[in-house]
């Protein structure tokens, strides 16, 4: 069991060590990437089944006591999630090693082991007990993503990766100061003995330090008002790379959000949350319809979509969890396929612009079909996953009376639907542009473009996997929402 | 890697460079008990290696053989302890009783800090590496510009 743990930590950073060692040799390269994050990924599905079966492992890393040292908890919610963030991981590096040697490619000598940090950072902040190691594993996330971003060099890359880095440098240090609030005021940064104490504060501290996490997780959430340098940065990167932030990096800081503000029981800011929320969703899929790039379309989407996860959250009830659980689960991969679609657009029209695009059904049927399955899930078509997340999410609302709130979602569904026909409309019907000027179609070897495909297809089948086990889903988010609901389990398991 | 040399600068530097590998050796055994560790060796290592290549006394090289070696290592030590049912980083103590030094205590942190160490140093080669080499620059063509002025 605690090989588990440490496989899904350490398996990448070997993969990510032994791909810088082989860099010249592009297989053995690609092989090392791909067995690190494959494993780690195998091995989380592997603790998934063993934690939901004999209950939370915790991993006591050097044997010190939770006051002294590092705590990795696998509880439900954790391994819930993990196994669904490798995978996509997984995915994503397939596309790459296909999509590499076209323009849009990301640099292999450094995608695969950056790749290989980037999963150790997303196993690591899922997995750990205690502030500070979360903190480390934002960093280890963050350094990899900055170099992901920015490494091709071109210069709307080094603009957007400007705002990004400053943003999330903001938010690092705000985070770090935060600790030091949390240690002063509780003596400890261990979340379940955090959880213990913080109890014993007045309530101006206890709310004004869950208020300053709000702000923290919610700039990595790219919350209302601070999600501005997500839609700048994200489009900018190649597509591989754009799909794994996509699909990682904003939910990271919604689940570091929901396991610290649901065990220290912040429910009197649920009201503040559920404005948030709200606003978050709305002006997410406003931005969306306003856009004229495929890329950027689904760059605001995810800002919409994390209002939906926060919307459950803030309700802070049973339900309301199971929601945001099953949403988290359902958004990473339909979100990281639409990213890989946009790619596959790019690289068969040259341009992912609406403007410079049209006609593809016809040429291409299959992109179309890709794009089809995981469109309508994020707008939340029954039967897709998408709709049996969102469900959950409304009739927590309906349960806790908020119907603000449950407008505002159902509003955002339907803007998120008319987006989504905006692309089909300029990406797939219409009449062929004239792709003389501003497009130059990349066509690689044959055998590249069907790694892509087989790639996404995996992904797609992926998604509608989850579609298909809905049913058994919700019973372990259920599951995961109560043991979130009462702290003194997560608590009695770190700290005996 | 500068065109200008500077005989003091070279010569001080010269005349530091074991002072700091001794202050840097120092903080490596120091970090057991005491402030210092893997982490500040390596960044002072680091310097002496950054003052070293901007004063023209070496070239900026095996950046990817230090980075390897460190994670491996750090990552053997990591999980070895795995193998005798330890908890995972558990660190094994031992004790020497030296003729002029007294008990010596030292153990598996020590391979960690070196492993520490030389990913620290390593990152630091490859930044001074990846600013000297024109190559790595935009097609734009601003590594020409710099080579020209």
């Amino acid at each position: 069991m605690s090989a588990l743990v440490a496989l899904t930590i350490v398996g990448p950073l070997v993969g990510a060590a032994l791909g810088l060692a082989l860099r010249r040799n592009s297989q053995l390269r690609d092989i090392a990437a791909l067995l690190g994050i494959g494993s780690a990924a195998v091995g989380s599905f592997a603790l998934l089944s063993q934690v939901s079966a004999n209950g939370t492992t915790v991993v006591r890393v050097g044997g010190w006591a939770p006051e002294l040292g590092i705590i990795l908890v696998a509880d439900l919610f954790a391994v819930l999630v993990l196994p669904i963030a490798l995978a996509i991981i997984f995915v994503v590096e397939i596309f790459a090693i296909g999509q590499r040697r076209t323009a849009w490619g990301a640099n292999p000598e450094l995608a695969g082991p950056l790749l290989g940090i980037l999963t150790s950072g997303v196993s690591l902040a899922m997995l750990t007990g205690d502030l500070f190691t979360l903190f480390v594993a934002f960093e280890l996330i963050l350094v990899s993503s900055y170099v992901l971003l920015t490494h091709q060099g071109q210069a709307a890359q080094i603009q957007a990766g400007m705002t990004y880095v400053v943003m999330n440098l903001f938010a690092s240090t705000l985070f770090l100061f935060g600790l030091g609030f949390i240690y002063a005021a509780t003596g400890t940064v261990n979340i379940a003995l955090v959880a213990e104490r913080i109890h014993d504060l007045p309530d101006g501290v206890r709310l004004g330090l869950g208020s300053w996490f709000l702000i923290v997780f919610g700039t990595k959430a790219a919350i209302f008002p601070l999600f501005s340098w997500l839609p700048d940065s994200y489009p900018t990167a190649p597509t591989t790379i754009t799909a794994v932030f996509a699909g990682l990096l904003t939910k990271i800081g919604i689940y570091a959000m929901i396991r610290l503000h649901t065990l220290t029981s912040m429910e009197e800011l649920g009201p503040v949350m559920l404005v948030i929320a709200g606003a978050t969703m709305i002006i997410g899929a406003i931005g969306a319809l306003a856009q004229s790039d495929v890329k950027r379309i689904l760059s605001f989407h995810i800002i919409s979509q994390v209002g939906y996860m926060l919307m459950g959250l803030a309700l802070f009830s049973e339900a309301g969890l199971t929601g945001a659980i099953l949403f988290l689960v359902h958004h990473m991969p339909v979100k990281t396929v639409l990213f890989l679609v946009g790619g596959l657009i790019a690289n068969a029209e040259g341009s992912s612009r609406l403007r410079y695009t049209g006609g593809l059904a016809k040429r291409s049927p299959l992109i179309a079909a890709l794009f089809a399955i995981p469109a309508l899930s994020l707008a939340g078509i029954p039967p897709f996953s998408g709709f049996v997340a969102k469900l959950a999410v409304i009739r927590a609302g309906i349960e806790a009376n908020s119907t603000p709130i449950v407008v505002a979602a159902l509003i955002a569904g339907v803007l998120t639907l008319l987006s989504m026909a905006k692309i089909w409309l300029g990406v797939f019907w219409g009449p062929s542009v004239d792709r003389s000027d501003h497009n130059h179609p990349v066509s690689g070897p044959p055998g590249n473009r069907r790694t892509m495909y087989a790639a996404t297809s995996l992904a797609v089948a992926g998604t509608l996997a989850i579609s298909v086990m809905a049913g058994p889903l919700f019973d372990l988010s259920e599951r995961a929402g109560a043991g979130l609901r009462s702290p003194s389990a997560y608590i009695e398991a770190v700290n005996p | 890697m500068t065109n200008s040399h500077s005989p003091i600068a070279e010569m001080s530097i010269r005349a530091a460079t074991p002072l700091a590998l001794l202050i840097s050796a120092y903080l490596l055994f120091a970090g057991h008990n005491n402030p210092g560790g893997g982490f500040a060796a390596g960044l002072v290592l680091g310097a002496v290696v950054t003052l070293r290549t901007l004063a023209g006394l070496q070239e900026p090289t095996y950046a990817t053989a230090l980075l390897v070696s460190g994670v491996l290592i750090v990552i053997v030590v990591a999980i070895a302890p795995l193998l005798w049912g330890d908890p995972l980083l558990d660190m094994a103590v031992i004790s020497i009783r030296a003729p002029i030094l007294g008990t010596i205590k030292s153990g598996s942190a020590l391979p960690f800090d070196v492993g520490v160490t030389a990913i620290v140093v390593g990152l630091i080669v490859a930044l001074l590496d990846g600013l000297s080499d024109p190559e790595t620059s935009d097609p734009a063509g601003r590594g020409n510009l710099e080579r020209n002025s």
